[in-house]
C-alpha cells in the first residue's frame, strides 16, 4: 500500500541517491553539505520542535563534533574512524554538563543562555586554548576515512557517507515518534502542565532531547570536518545557529518533510542565487517575513491535534 | 585607583548606551512577548542616518547646538518611523501566531535593515563626524572625561528618568502597563492596543536611535553590521535585569557596562564576551527571571 507522501518520499530518495551522477563537483559539495545540514537541522528539531525548548546555540554542538574529529586527527594522529565515537559522546557530555543547570529557565532566558554558550565556544576556539584549536584560522589537513586499505577520499564518497548519516538520522527521528520519548514529547507539546501532573518529568525529557540532539549534531559535525578536511570557528558561530533555528521554523517544526524543505530553502536557495551577491540577503529577509506571515507554522507544518495513528487502538 | 575610577566612568558610559538599547528590547517584550531581533540593526541604522543628516545639512566641521539637536531629532524621527513600519509589516500580522514565528520574522526584518544599510551606505566602515561634539575634555583627579561622555551620561539619565515617570505617572503610561499585564482585559477597558503598541515602538526605536548616534560619536567607526553586537549586549542587559521590566533594563545595562569595563581594564579583552555570558548564566542560575524579574508561570 503506497500513499502519496510515501510516493514523494520514494521519489526524493531515488533523486538523492542518483544526484551525484548528474552534477559537477561544486554542486556535489553543495549536495553533501545539504545532507549534513539536514542532519543538524533534524537534531535541532528534536530540541526546538519536539521538546519545545528555545535553543539558539546548536552550531556549538555541531562544532564540538567537528573539532573533536579535527583535534584528535590532526593533533593526536587518531584515525577518522576512531574519532567517530568521541565526536558523538563529547557533544552529548557537554550538552548534559552545560544545559542541566539551566534547563528550568523560561523560554527566552534559555534562548539567550544558549546563544551565550555558543559565543563562549567560539571565543575558546579563537583564543586557541591549550594550542589545540588552531585559533581563528582553525585546523587543516584532516584525513579521510580508511577501511581495510581503501580510501574513501573522493567527493562522491563524501556524498554517500553523508547520505547514510542522514538515513540513520531519519531512522532515529522515525523511531522517536514511536518510542516512549516521542509519546512523552507529544504530550508535553499538547499540554505541559497536564503532562507534568501525569508524572512526565519535563526536566528529564528536555534534557534527553538536548543530549540526543547534541549527539546527532556532533556526528554531522564530524562528517562536515572530513568533507572539507578543515574546520574554522566561523562555520560554527551564532549566525549559523540562527540558520538552524530558522530552518526548523520556516520548514515546519516537528515535521520531517518540513525540516528538509527548510534546509533546502535556507541553505540551497542562497547557493543558487549566489550571483546576486549584494541584494541576496535583503530578499532573503523579506522572504523570511513573508513565509512566517503566510504560513506561521512553517511551509509544511505537522498536523498536531490529531491522535497519531500509531496510538489508535487497532490501527492498521 | 585611577584606573579603577577611569574604568568606572567608561563603564557607566557604555552602560548607559546598553541601557538605552535594552529599554527598546524590554518594552517591546513587555507588551508583545517578542524578542525584537531587529532592534540592534535599527540602532546601527540610526548612526548612519545621523551621518547623512549631518553631512547634508551642515558643512564639514560644524560644531553647534543646532547641529546636535537637528541630527538627534531627525534621526530619532526617521528611526521611529521605520520602527513603526516594522511593527505594521512584520509583527502585527503575527500577533496571534505561535511566538517563535514572530521571532523568525524579527530575524528576517533584522536582515532586511542590515542589508539595506549596506546597500545604501556601502559595506565599508564609515567615520562618524569628529566635530559633532566639541572635543573638550576635563581631567578630574587623574581621570579623563570627555564632552561626549558627559553628554551620554546626562542625556541618557534624563531620558531614563523621563521614561520612568512617563510609564508610571501618565495616562498613556498606565495604558502601556495595562496592555503589558493583559491585552484582552486592556481592550475591554477601552484601551486601543494597536495604538499602544505603536507608541511602544516609537519610544523604543527613538531611544535606540539616540543610542546609535552616541555610539557613532563615542566610537567614531560605524559599520553596517555593528548592530548585532550592540544589540546582543543590550539584550543580555535586558535579560539580566529581568526582561519586560523597565528599571531592570536600566540596572542591567549599567551593571553590564561596568562589568565589561572592569573586565577589559583588569583582566583581558580577549575573553570579554565569555565573561559577559558567564555572568549572565550565573545570574540566571540563581535568579531564573533576572535580577528584578518577577516569577511568572509560562507555557512555552
Amino acid at each position: 500500500m503506497m500513499n502519496k507522501t510515501g510516493l514523494i518520499a520514494l521519489l526524493l530518495l531515488g533523486f538523492a541517491g542518483l544526484y551525484p551522477l548528474f552534477v559537477d563537483s561544486a554542486w556535489l559539495a553543495v549536495g553533501t553539505t545539504f545532507l549534513v545540514f539536514a542532519c543538524v537541522a533534524f537534531s535541532q528539531d528534536i530540541i526546538l520542535g519536539r521538546a519545545g525548548v528555545f535553543h539558539m546555540g546548536h552550531a556549538m554542538f555541531f562544532g564540538l563534533g567537528a573539532y573533536t574529529t579535527a583535534i584528535l586527527n590532526v593533533q593526536f594522529g587518531w584515525a577518522i574512524l576512531a574519532t567517530w565515537i568521541p565526536s558523538v559522546v563529547i557533544p552529548m557530555a557537554c550538552a548534559f554538563a552545560l544545559v542541566a543547570p539551566i534547563i528550568h529557565l523560561r523560554g527566552d532566558y534559555l534562548l539567550v543562555a544558549t546563544i551565550g554558550f555558543n559565543i563562549i565556544f567560539i571565543q575558546i576556539l579563537e583564543n586557541d586554548v591549550f594550542g589545540l584549536t588552531g585559533g581563528p584560522n582553525g585546523l587543516f589537513g584532516i584525513d579521510v576515512v580508511h577501511v581495510f586499505g581503501y580510501d574513501f577520499s573522493s567527493q562522491i564518497h563524501m556524498y554517500y557517507m553523508a547520505f547514510i548519516l542522514l538515513g540513520i538520522t531519519l531512522f532515529i527521528m522515525r523511531s522517536l515518534d514511536r518510542s516512549k520519548f516521542g509519546r512523552a514529547m507529544f504530550y508535553i507539546h499538547k499540554d505541559d502542565i497536564a503532562a507534568q501532573s501525569m508524572g512526565i518529568s519535563l526536566r528529564y525529557y528536555k534534557l534527553y532531547a538536548f543530549i540526543l540532539g547534541a549527539g546527532i549534531a556532533g556526528a554531522a559535525g564530524s562528517m562536515f570536518s572530513v568533507q572539507y578536511s578543515a574546520v574554522s570557528p566561523e562555520a560554527f558561530n551564532v549566525t549559523q545557529s540562527i540558520m538552524f533555528f530558522t530552518i526548523v521554523l520556516v520548514g515546519g517544526s516537528a515535521s520531517l518533510p518540513g525540516v528538509l524543505i527548510g534546509t533546502f530553502v535556507m541553505f540551497v536557495l542562497p547557493e543558487v542565487f549566489r550571483e546576486f551577491e549584494t541584494a541576496r540577503y535583503l530578499v532573503f529577509g523579506v522572504a523570511m517575513i513573508l513565509t512566517m506571515i503566510l504560513r506561521p507554522r512553517g511551509i509544511w507544518p505537522v498536523k498536531f491535534g490529531n491522535i497519531p495513528s500509531f496510538l489508535k487502538k487497532g490501527a492498521k | 585607583m585611577d584606573i579603577f575610577l577611569q574604568q568606572m566612568v567608561n563603564g557607566l558610559t557604555i552602560g548607559s548606551l546598553y541601557a538605552l538599547v535594552a529599554l527598546g528590547y524590554t518594552m517591546v517584550y513587555g507588551v508583545m512577548r517578542l524578542i525584537n531581533f531587529a532592534h540592534g540593526d535599527l540602532v546601527a541604522f540610526s548612526a548612519f542616518v545621523g551621518l547623512s543628516v549631518y553631512g547634508s545639512l551642515f558643512s564639514e566641521g560644524t560644531t553647534s547646538l543646532l547641529a546636535v539637536v537637528s541630527v538627534f531629532l531627525l534621526s530619532a524621527l526617521v528611526v521611529a518611523f521605520v520602527g513603526v513600519l516594522l511593527e505594521r509589516l512584520a509583527y502585527r500580522p503575527l500577533r496571534t501566531a505561535p511566538r517563535l514565528s514572530a521571532v523568525v520574522s524579527a530575524l528576517g526584518a533584522g536582515l532586511v535593515i542590515q542589508n539595506s544599510v549596506m546597500l545604501i551606505w556601502g559595506p565599508n566602515m564609515k567615520i562618524f563626524p569628529t566635530d559633532f561634539f566639541p572635543s573638550t575634555l576635563w581631567s578630574v583627579g587623574g581621570i579623563v572625561i570627555t564632552f561626549t561622555q558627559v553628554m551620554i551620561l546626562s542625556l541618557s539619565s534624563v531620558l531614563m528618568v523621563g521614561l520612568y515617570f512617563f510609564i508610571n505617572q501618565t495616562k498613556i503610561g498606565t495604558a502601556i502597563r495595562a496592555v503589558a499585564i493583559d491585552q484582552d482585559a486592556a481592550k475591554l477597558m477601552g484601551i486601543n492596543v494597536n495604538r499602544i503598541v505603536m507608541i511602544i515602538f516609537i519610544i523604543g526605536s527613538a531611544l535606540g536611535a539616540v543610542a546609535g548616534l552616541f555610539i557613532g560619536a563615542y566610537y567614531r567607526g560605524i559599520t553596517f553590521d555593528m548592530g548585532w553586537m550592540y544589540g546582543l549586549n543590550a539584550f543580555v542587559a535586558a535579560i539580566m535585569g529581568g526582561i519586560g521590566n523597565i528599571p531592570g533594563a536600566m540596572l542591567g545595562g549599567l551593571l553590564l557596562g561596568l562589568f565589561n569595563a572592569m573586565i577589559t581594564g583588569y583582566i583581558s579583552t580577549q575573553w570579554a564576551e565569555t565573561f559577559t555570558f558567564v555572568l549572565l548564566i550565573v545570574i540566571l542560575v540563581f535568579r531564573p527571571t533576572g535580577i528584578l524579574g518577577e516569577k511568572v508561570a509560562e507555557k512555552v
